[in-house]
Formats: structure tokens, sequence, C-alpha cells
């Protein structure tokens, strides 16, 4: 807990004369505080409970104190799913922010018949995870789908991209950055909210547009990059439904796209070692607080607030 | 709990006793959602997977037997496969569990063994006298009958005649086909189409193909008292024949098959048109042979020396009738199930649609009214009847995960990633593994 | 700077960048028309797929129709034991219900969190963020277990009233990063003219994060629309069913699908979320941007 007591970005200066306020504070702060309280803290600390035990979901718990977490060093299949999980993360994350942010700029300003692009731009974010998903990627990256006809055309000779344990991650991340939309949304709601006097006054100077760009949007934007940031590292850590819908809940191939959480679920769910996976679960919290923690303590470097 | 401060134990012990032992396995009557009696009224709750034509149908059946029986109320709740294991784990740990459950031969035992399901041999008005001898053994453990078959099934070689006229290739005798004729015969179709349809799909993408060949070489995946089985050696040889068929190219490439391993039954190879034989339960071919548009034809699993009586056949069931042993209704439960399987009612609406009836009588009630693939599965079923071996085991506690398994080293042996040998001591230890 | 200098420097750029600059959105439309297309791709085949019959369904891949059929809508619409109508209404109340939840209770915490001085804010701030770190796997079945002893089970409450207690902290943060967003200067003049902390949040801060608002419906909308899992364990009546539950029933992996009823219902099912998104998007535009401010 104490890593993320570093929550730096929080702590903004404070203007002089603003007094502390508990009361109105936690009266704010009451409904949040209310279902922290009813019903977020006690699965919670179930979840933590059962993760020092062994519970297959139908009978009682039984204490087995650190065997779950012990277990765990020595699992090959954890180990893998810990790879796939972080190569996931690292490739994926910035692909798609990086897309998401330069498609907002782009579809922000200029441009005529951009709200047409939007919305088109965000549709594949709308299918989300439904089954059509399972059955779309199979067309596309299967052994005769689009890709290998498109790639045939120019006489190369394509593969199973889904089935070759080599490729199958390759296009889970295809996946995830093809559904950008969310992330493109929250930075054109970002880019609204720069007052646009700084871009006539920048006009007015004869800057580019990059050096509009990197002196005013850019920095501006900060908090928000750093939001999606944060949000799409832990979302990329617990992805799950992607992954499961593609390869059919199996991982596969040869454990190639088996994430941590899909082999959490598959301890859980699958093999009935709902204690095993509990300990999963909160071993994935240790990694990603420590993730979100070190982001914001570098954020304190990068991110500006106008407050 | 030494290493653990007060504190901390305390809250953990509130917050569990909140959740966790309020309603954990040993409570009698603590679940409150799950059925209500009020006045000689019973609801009961029965759950189901399936796509929207088993709903359908179920529906109809159960509107019928409410009309009959008006003290009875049965809430049906329906749901895809993945999503209905989650839920059903989910209100069991609960103790919430629907009155009425369509169990799996993969989960049987976890949760039979376990408690958390009625001895069907103790229920009061379920009736097993007209089934099929050989059809309850696989339901039928310590002593005790846990999952009554819904419908019969068999592991069966599906062909479609016209891939085979296409390449000019007859279709052999399956009962007297050896599993060199049947890699000849695969080898040949892709030859003489040019590789347009390949002979067939492989063995080893779920386990039942390693049961047959267990059972054919004198052993069987899972033994009686709940453990493996097969051999190391045994299960080497069925990997080198998935690679004698790979190298024969009687079988698409190692992408093609792990692509289909995940694959829905529509998109797969065989019902794209794409393969001339693959492997399935008798209780598929209705799907693929709307899938394919073609009449297609079930053929005997081939064995080693040419006779269909030791290619180690057996009756599976397709899926199982199972009641909560937390039930408040349990004979009112029983009632319904009697109804589902014996009731000749029940069969005209159900007809096939879970496969082939097990009650004799019903099936021969059912039988002229089926569509011309349900019917074909019927006899099939009916013809394979004096080949069968014993009654195969039901998966032990944690044995429900072999089919993965089988399919990720099915998938290493057919990426050259490793030697049959390897593969198959590395697939015996996993699955020894998650056994508890 | 004068009138002057600006037309000077204005006259410069239009004479560098003429042909550029006509030439400019003509490549921007070819470069974004051309993405759209690969992005939708799967999108219209989907839809193509809705209008031929089950079986052709994988064996083309290709997106042009032969026969145009609109059965499979008439079929899907009534092929469960509720009419498709049913699901959409029981989607539409637990969408709702959950927008309303978020729009309230998250945009208060964040205000608390970005702008109010109390005694552990970091503390509580930071057991927000770890609240969303646990995979939803491990605390479903004691979360389950809870919601049926208060038996909630079968009702939409275990969806709406955590949304109602702002247990979503995706949304309040997003929030907080955008009232940081917010010029104090604005805060602390209505401070001045006397404004109490609930009127600067009622009538500063929510009108100047419209956007941020806007956002969150628009993904509220979107997720709750289509989360499948919480929808399937709490709601096991088929009468309480929502869209992304029943579109499941239409697919059976072991056997016989109708994979022409899902494909058009989840067609259909995509129209709310899409108009949502159009509608919402509108509202992405008003914000500080336009009310010009500092």
């Amino acid at each position: 807990m104490s890593a993320l007591g570093e929550l730096g970005s929080l702590r903004g200066k404070k203007p002089v004369g603003q007094k502390k306020d508990n009361l109105a504070g936690y009266l704010f702060l009451a409904p949040w505080l209310l279902g922290l309280f009813l019903i977020t803290i006690g699965p919670m600390v179930a979840s933590l409970y059962l993760s020092f035990t062994d519970y297959n979901l139908i009978q009682a718990p039984k204490w087995i104190g650190l065997e779950n977490f012990t277990r765990m060093l020595s699992d090959e299949r954890l180990h893998n799913s810990l790879r796939v999980t972080f190569t996931y993360v690292f490739v994926s994350v910035p692909l798609q922010l990086a897309i998401a942010l330069l498609l907002a700029v782009v579809l922000d300003r200029g441009v005529r018949g951009m709200a047409f692009y939007r919305s088109v731009f965000y549709l594949p974010s709308l299918l989300g995870s439904s089954v059509a998903i399972a059955i779309l990627w199979r067309q596309v990256f299967g052994t005769t789908g689009l890709l290998n006809q498109v790639l045939d055309v120019f006489g190369i000779e394509g593969k199973g991209w889904i089935s070759d344990p080599s490729t199958a991650l390759g296009t889970l991340v295809v996946l995830n950055v093809w559904t950008f939309g969310s992330p493109m949304v929250i930075f054109l709601a970002g880019l609204r909210q720069i007052p646009t006097m700084y871009y006539e006054a920048a006009s007015v100077d004869g800057a580019g547009v990059l050096r509009r760009f990197f002196s005013i949007t850019l920095p501006l934007l900060t908090p928000i990059i750093f939001f999606n940031l944060v949000l799409q590292i832990i979302h990329a850590f617990q992805s799950f439904t992607q992954a499961f819908v593609v390869s059919g809940g199996s991982g596969g191939p040869s454990d190639s796209t088996m994430f941590f959480t899909l082999y959490l679920y598959d301890r859980g769910f699958g093999n009935f070692d709902m204690g095993y996976a509990s300990a999963m679960a909160w071993f994935l919290l240790v990694i990603i607080g420590v993730f979100t923690a070190a982001n914001f303590f570098a954020s304190k470097y990068w991110v500006f607030y106008d407050d | 709990m030494r290493h653990i401060p007060r504190g901390l134990r305390a809250l953990t012990a509130a917050a569990v006793t909140v959740t966790l032992l309020a309603a954990s396995a040993c409570g009698g009557d603590s679940g409150g959602a799950s059925s209500s009696a009020d006045g000689g009224k019973v609801t009961l709750r029965f759950t189901w997977w399936g796509s929207d034509t088993r709903t359908k149908l179920t529906q109809q059946v159960i509107d019928a037997y409410q009309k009959d029986h008006p003290n009875v109320t049965i809430k049906g709740e329906f749901g895809e496969w993945s999503g209905y294991w989650d839920k059903l784990a989910t209100t069991v740990a609960a103790n919430d569990a629907p009155d009425i459950i369509q169990m799996d031969e993969k989960y049987l035992r976890e949760y039979a063994d376990r408690g958390a399901l009625l001895d069907l041999k103790k229920a009061d008005g379920l009736d097993t006298g007209k089934f099929e001898p050989d059809t309850l053994g696989a339901g039928e453990f310590d002593g005790g009958l846990y999952g009554l078959n819904a419908g019969i099934n068999s592991f069966a070689v599906v062909v479609n005649p016209a891939a085979f006229k296409t390449a000019g290739v007859a279709i052999p005798d399956d009962k007297t086909w050896t599993w060199d004729d049947f890699a000849k015969t695969a080898a040949e179709i892709t030859t003489k189409t040019g590789g347009k349809v390949t002979g067939t799909g492989a063995l080893g993408t779920n386990e039942a193909g390693l049961n047959l060949w267990a059972r054919q070489n004198g052993e069987s995946l899972w033994t009686k008292d709940g453990k493996l089985g097969v051999s190391p050696e045994k299960t080497t040889d069925f990997f080198k024949y998935i690679l004698k068929l790979r190298d024969a190219k009687a079988i698409p490439s190692a992408e093609a098959i792990s692509q289909d391993m995940n694959a829905s039954l529509d998109q797969s190879a065989f019902a794209t048109g794409k393969l001339a034989m693959s492997f399935i339960w008798s209780n598929q071919l209705v799907a693929f042979s709307k899938a394919t548009g073609q009449q297609l034809k079930l053929l005997r699993i081939p064995s080693p020396d040419g006779q269909a009586a030791k290619n180690g056949s057996y009756y599976k069931g397709s899926m199982f009738w199972s009641i909560s042993a937390r039930s408040k209704h349990q004979k009112e439960a029983a009632e319904f199930v009697n109804y589902l399987a014996n009731n000749t009612a029940a069969g005209d609406v159900l007809l096939a649609e879970r496969g082939v009836p097990p009650n004799t009588e019903v099936r021969a009630e059912v039988t002229p009214k089926l569509k011309p693939e349900d019917a074909a599965t019927a006899k099939f079923i009916q013809d394979i009847k004096q080949d069968l071996g014993d009654p195969s085991p039901a998966p032990p506690v944690g044995g429900g995960q072999v089919e993965k398994i089988i399919q990720r080293y099915t998938t290493e042996v057919l990426f050259g990633r490793q030697a049959p040998d390897a593969a198959a001591k590395a697939f015996l230890n996993e699955v020894n593994g998650e056994l508890k | 700077m004068t009138t002057e200098t600006l037309h000077r420097s204005l006259a410069a750029r239009r004479a560098s960048g003429v042909t550029w600059a006509r030439i400019r959105p003509l490549v921007i439309h070819v470069l974004l028309a051309g993405s759209a297309l690969v992005m939708l791709y799967p999108v219209i085949w989907m839809v193509v797929s809705s209008l031929r019959p089950g079986n052709e369904i994988f064996r083309d891949p290709g997106i042009l129709i032969k026969d145009l059929r609109i059965e499979n809508y008439r079929v899907g619409w009534h092929a469960l034991t509720e009419p498709f109508t049913r699901y959409l209404l029981n989607s539409g109340i637990v969408v709702l219900g959950s927008i309303l939840g978020n729009l309230v209770s998250c945009s208060m915490a964040a205000y608390a969190f970005a702008r109010l001085e109390f005694a552990g804010k970091k503390f509580w701030f930071a057991i927000m963020l770890l609240s969303i770190m646990l995979p939803i796997h491990v605390v479903i079945v004691p979360q389950y277990i809870l919601f049926s002893n208060l038996g909630w089970i079968n009702t939409v409450l275990p969806l709406i009233v955590p949304k109602l207690l702002a247990t979503d902290a995706f949304f309040v943060f997003l929030m907080v990063q955008f009232i940081r967003g917010i010029p104090r200067e604005l805060d602390e003049a209505a401070r001045i003219d006397g404004c109490g902390k609930a009127s600067i949040f009622l009538r500063i801060i929510l009108p100047l994060m419209v956007p941020a608002l806007a956002t969150t419906t628009i993904f509220t909308f979107i997720w709750t629309w289509n989360d499948f899992f919480s929808q399937l364990i709490y709601l096991t009546d088929p009468h309480m069913y929502t869209v992304p539950v029943a579109l499941r029933s239409f697919v059976d992996s072991t056997s016989s699908s109708s994979w022409g009823s899902m494909f058009a219902m989840s067609v259909v099912s995509l129209v709310p979320v899409f108009l949502a998104f159009l509608l919402g998007q509108r509202f992405l535009i008003k914000g500080i941007a336009t009310t010009g401010i500092k």
C-alpha cells in the first residue's frame, strides 16, 4: 500500500486561503464510500481470504496458508501466461493509444465530414466482445481468410494467423488496436477542453501544425493521456474477453494467447480451484498496483495540470 | 492463522461470515430464492444450455407438463455453453442452484463427488426400467446414479459422399476397415482432388479419439475408480498415427487443424466442405448436414485389425439430467425428470434433439417421426449396438480439462514442436496433475 | 500585436501553402476513407451475413449479396421464449439506471477528489483505484452470495445499485482528470461571489465538464449494453434476460446454431448503441472550447 500512497498527481498546489473541508469532502464522497463498504470491500476481503484456502466452489473453503502462493512459483503455465500478458500490454497499449491520439487530433478539426468518420471509427468498438467477433476474426485471419486472399493477390503465401502459435497473439493485438474507439473518444473530449484562443494565438505567431501540436495540444492533453495510459494498462493486464472469445476459451493455440486472467478463469471455473484463482488475482493486483504507482510517480515529471 | 494480525483476522472473519459461510456447503436451508412452496404450489427451476431450437422445444414440453400439473410451475433458464457453467458454479457456490440441471459428462463427477447432486436411485418417482441397459452406466458411480442419460451419442466417422464422388473414391466398408485403410482412403482423396478437398479431419482434437484408441488396445482413458487408464506407449502410438496422417497429407495443415479446434461447428472445415471425412459425435449429424447442405453418412470408427466389434465403441450420454442435492422439491423435480425421460408425449416434442432417446419405448414411438438426418443417427446407434464394448467411465474430478489439454499437445505434435513420445509423457503428466 | 502584422503573417502563410492547402483536405479524405473501409469491413460483413441464409454465411467471406433475405430478422425476433423487444427493453432499463447512477455518483466523488481538501483523500483515492484492479472472476462468487442474501437475484438491483454508489472507478478517475483541467480561477470567482461547495459544483463544474459527462454517458451505455457476465449471472429468469444474454442463446458450440438469427439480432442490437454514440458525440463539442473562457 505504501507504493500507492505515492499518488503524487493528487497533491496539486493548495490555493491560498482554502482550508481543509472534511465535511463537504466526505459528503460528496458519501455515495462512493457507501458503495465501498457495502458492496466492494466484502467480496474483496472474501477473495483475499479465499486465496489462503483450498476452495472448490461447492464445499466449504479449507485454510491452507501460503500453499497457493508457493504453488504459483512452480506453475509453468502461469509463468507462460505472465509472459503472454506482459507482451500484450507493452505492445498493444502504446500502439492503441498512439493511433487513438492521432485519429482524435485529425478528426477534431479541419476537415469536413468528421462526425461521420468519428462514428465509423468508433463502430468496431461497439461490437466489443460479442460472439460475432470470434466469427469475424476467423473470417479475416483464418487459413482461407480475407487477409490471405489479399496477400495471395500480391503473390505472398499466407498462413493460419490465428492458429499458428507464433502469430496468434499478434492477431489479438490487432483486435485491441482495432477497437481504439474508447481512448479516441476520451482524447476527443480532452481536445475540446483546450481553449481555442491558444491555437489562435499560435496561428498568429505563425506556428505550423507540428509545432502547435507539440507546444499546445500535447502538453495540455497530458492529464488525459495520463488517464488513458493508466486505465488502458490496467485494462490490458486484465484483458480477458477478446482472447476468450477468439480462442474459444482455450487460450490456444498452445497457450500462446493464454492471458493471465484467462488462466485464472480456467483455474477458478474450469478446474474448480477458486482458492488458487483468488491467489492469482491478488498477485495480479500487486503487479497492476506497482505499475499504476510507478505511473503516478512518473506523472509528476510529464503531466501538466492547470490548477 | 498465526501470522496474521488480530485486527485483520477479525475483519476477514467478519467479511467471510457475511459473504461465504452464510451460504456455504454445510448450510442446510439458507438458500433463499431457489424455489418456493406456497399452498401446495411448487416452483421448480430448470436450466439447460443449447441454441434457440432446443430452447423452443424444451419450453413446449414445460408448457405441456404445467398443463397436466397445475400445482407445478417450472421456470426454464437457458443459455449458451460457456456462460452456462460459470452461472451454474456461481449459483451452486451460493447455495442457490436450480432444481433440475442439464449436465455434461465433463462436469458430472465434479459436482456429484462434492455432494451437489442428488442420487437419482433414491429419488421418488423416477423410473429407469425402460432404459437401454448400457446407457445408465455413464451416470453411475460410487454406487449411485447422479446423471440420467438424456440422449445417446456415439463417436463416429462422418462422411461427405459428394466429396468421395468428386474424388472418384469408393466409401469403404466400415465393418472391416482398419486404421491403415482409413489413412489410405483419406490420402487418396487429397491426392485425387488435387488438394481441393482433404481426406479427413484429425484425431486428437478431442479426447474421445484417444479413449477409443485406448479401448481398442485393452486400455481406457479413465478407469472406474477415477484414474488415468491409458499408458504412455499407447498415447505415443496415438500421436504417431496422427503424424502418419499428416505426412500422408490425409489431414489438413497443422494450422488448419489447430484453427478448427475452437471453431464453431458451422465454421469448421468439414462444415464448409473442405473435408471428405471427420470425427464427430453422432448427434451432430443434423447440424453438419444443415451446414454442408449434403446428405452425410455415419461410419463406424476404424479398428486395428478390421473387426468392428473390437473398435471400442460405447454409448455416451450426450447430456444428462441431474437434480440438485439441495433442491427443496426433490420429489417434484424427479417427477419432471421422469416425464422428460419416459413420457412419449415429451419424446414426441423433443425427438432426438438431445440425442437418440435411451428409453426404448420412447425411441420406438419417436423413430418414425424423425427427420431423415435424425433417423440416420438413430439407425446408426441401433446398428452398432451389437458391437459395443463396456460403458466408458465418466471423467473423474478434474478430468473435464482433458479436452483442452489434448488439443494443446496435438497442436504441439502437428507443428513439430514436440516428438510423439515426449508429448505423450507431458500430456499424461499434466492430466494427472489436474486430477484431485 | 497589431492588425497589420496579423494580416501580413496570414498572407505569407497563404502564399506558401496555396497548393498544399488545396490538396490537403483531399489527401486526408482519401486516407480516412481508406482506413475507414478497412475498419469497417468486418462490420459490413456482419450486416451482409445477417441478410444471408444461415448455411451460406461461412462459405463466403466476401461482402456481395446474391439474394437478399430479411427472414433472419423475422425469425430471430421470435426465436427465443420472448420476443426480442423484451430483451431490448430489459437492457434499456439496466442501461438507463446505470447511466443515471454513474453521472450522479461519479461526478460527486470526482469533485471531492479533484477540488476539495479533506483528511485521507490520497488514501481513499488509492483504495478506489485498487478496487478496479481485481479481476471480476474472483469477486463474482462472493458478490453473488452477498446479493443473493439480500434477495436481489433476478432484479436489476445488483446491476444498478453499484453504479448509484460510484463503484465504477474508471469514471470517477476520468472526471477527476477533466475537473482538474478546469481553471481554478472560476471556482475562486464563484466562491468570492458567495457560492458554497454545492453550488460551485452544480453551477460551475458540472456545466464545464459536459464533454466528460457525455463520455461517461456514451461509455456507460455501450459497456452496459454489451456487458455479458454480470447480466448472465444476476438475471436468471428468461423474462429478465438482456440483449447480450439473449444473443448468445442463438449459439451452441456443440450442436446446431442459428447464426443467421444471431447476426440479424446483433445488427438490431447495434442500432441503439450506434444512435447513442451519434447523439452523445454531439455533446463532446460543447465545453470550454466554445465558452471561450480564460
